[in-house]
């Protein structure tokens, strides 16, 4: 029951963050939006520490079936838990147990830990990487690609609209922010035809477009057309990514002194 | 719909021996083995080789060519991605609870950290595998320091959380599947081919210390040691 929720989405404009604000939109559920500015290092700050240990976004809060706060991080666990208590009639997600069930959180499992992780790691050498190193960008997207392959030729295998149960659930919103965004990557999505027509039949849901604008608007599209765009982007991008990873190192290096 | 019934509150006893697809020197497959012996599961494991892995048969039970995937005959299920199948042996088979919380928050939280280890540790701990086992040669340093620095910050997120709740265990007061979760991933930094450097175990008990006692506390358990052993006798070929 929605009048018992009280969500609050801590998030940004990132293939991550999207996912649940889509998975919010789809469900018709209300609820509030923190938007964490990575260039301020907000996700690493104490009170933020709180509701994610791993400084990351995605996070929520809600109040739990027994009226108490409950907080959850990592995006694969926050869907889970949206569609278990507020996707009754499983629009979304399957019945628990059943072997469409099974088979969503098998996919849901393949984008949090390969995909995810994966074309992260290909950003990072393509777009982020203080050095160029071409080892480290031919692995990612080689790997991006061979994972891609994966969900294409299971859509042309099971000639289905989406991933699992022929229906849009939790599996295929996961990846959707992620293969939108393979040109960033260094990826292709042209090498894929099933799943570039699938990109497009989730694109033409209009919940999945408000979604996708929070908490700011979805401009990626159009930059992936404007090269000049894109290189400005990740200039912007590079600089508190090559700050967070000179934190890490500088903290490590104290602890051992 | 009986099945299905008893399969959500847990209560179905595995007759037959589940089959699950491992590899020696992967940690991933080992972390379903843990969890099978905890739950004193009957289980054959079966070895694969790279080789076999992207194509047909295995295909047909693991899209993605990896494992650990399992058939489990009990209930006719295939599954694949460790964490999914984790969830389901959880799910289907722990009537007692001995490694979970099913209800309220814990219930949730445990779901955090499982997903934690499945896109936080698994991955870049595999990266650092990956440059340390089969690309030293080519001393990709930036990597090797990306990726070692990625493993340090994992273990200093579950050593700060475990400060800040002044408790043994991930969740609540009991070990439990989210904190086997992260168990096997540890035996390549404590042990050859030590992936961080001989000397990491010392800096791990120094720099993290109730990380370093969490794990020891896990290392510790029967089922633990048991997959390690059997790891080692797999690699080793005896
Ligand atoms: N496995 C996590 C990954 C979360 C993640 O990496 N979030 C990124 C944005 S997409 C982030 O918060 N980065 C900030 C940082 O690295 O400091 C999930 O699925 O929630
Ligand atoms: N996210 C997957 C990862 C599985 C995985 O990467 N398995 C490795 C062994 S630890 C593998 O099968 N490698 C074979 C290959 O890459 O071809 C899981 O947790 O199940």
């Amino acid at each position: 029951m929605a009048s018992d929720s009280d969500i609050h989405l801590y998030t940004a404009q990132t293939p991550n963050g999207i996912k649940i604000s889509i998975l919010l939109e789809e469900l018709g559920l209300p609820y509030q939006t923190t938007k964490l500015e990575f260039s301020k290092s907000t996700q690493k700050e104490p009170w933020f520490l709180e509701i994610n240990p791993n400084g990351r976004i995605p996070a929520i809060t809600d109040k739990f079936t027994d009226g108490k706060p409950i907080r959850l991080f990592e995006s694969g666990s926050i869907m889970q838990y949206l569609v278990a208590r507020y996707d009754k009639d499983h629009k979304f997600s399957f019945p628990p147990g059943s072997r469409e069930f099974l088979e969503m959180n098998n996919w849901l499992f393949f984008m949090n830990a390969g995909v995810g992780p994966m074309q992260g790691q290909a950003n990072h050498f393509t777009r982020y990487a203080p050095e160029h190193i071409e080892y480290g960008v031919n692995r990612y997207q080689n790997e991006t690609r061979r994972l891609y392959g994966v969900l294409d030729k299971h859509l042309a295998d099971t000639k289905a609209e989406y991933l699992v149960g022929n229906k849009c659930t939790i599996a295929d919103i996961s990846h959707w922010g992620w293969v939108s965004a393979a040109g960033w990557a260094g990826v292709n999505l042209d090498d894929f035809p099933h799943l570039k027509k699938w990109e497009e039949r989730m694109w033409a849901r209009p919940a999945l477009k408000k979604g996708a604008n929070v908490p700011d608007p979805y401009k990626l599209k159009e930059l992936l057309q404007d090269k000049e765009k894109m290189d400005r982007h990740a200039a912007e991008a590079r600089n508190w990514v090559q700050q967070g990873m000179k934190e890490d190192a500088e903290k490590n290096a104290a602890r051992s002194k | 719909m009986a099945n299905l019934l008893q399969k959500i509150t847990g209560g179905l006893k595995a007759e037959k021996p589940i089959k699950l697809y491992g590899h020696g020197g992967g940690p991933n497959p080992w972390k379903v083995e843990v969890i099978l012996r905890e739950l004193g599961l009957p289980f054959d494991r079966q070895i694969m080789d790279f080789a076999d892995l992207k194509k047909e048969p295995f295909e047909s039970i693991n899209p993605n060519g990896r494992v650990p995937a399992i058939e489990d005959p009990n209930t006719g299920m295939k599954l694949w991605e460790s964490g999914a199948i984790i969830e389901y042996l959880l799910e289907t088979y722990d009537s007692s609870n001995s490694l979970s919380y099913t209800s309220g928050a814990e219930k949730w939280e445990q779901k955090c950290w499982l997903h934690f280890q499945m896109s936080g540790q698994g991955p870049y701990f595999g990266q650092r595998a990956w440059f340390t086992l089969y690309h030293s040669e080519k001393n990709l340093t930036s990597c090797l320091d990306r990726y070692g620095n990625e493993i340090r910050r994992v273990i200093s997120v579950i050593d700060a959380h475990l400060k800040s709740t002044g408790r043994e265990y991930l969740v609540g007061d009991k070990c439990t599947y989210a904190d086997l979760s992260f168990a096997t991933w540890h035996w390549l930094l404590t042990s050859p081919p030590n992936i961080m450097g001989e000397g990491f175990a010392k800096e791990w008990e120094e720099n993290y210390p109730l990380a370093w006692k969490w794990n020891e506390r896990m290392q510790a358990r029967a089922a633990v040691k048991e997959a390690r052993d059997e790891r080692t006798k797999v690699i080793s070929g005896k």
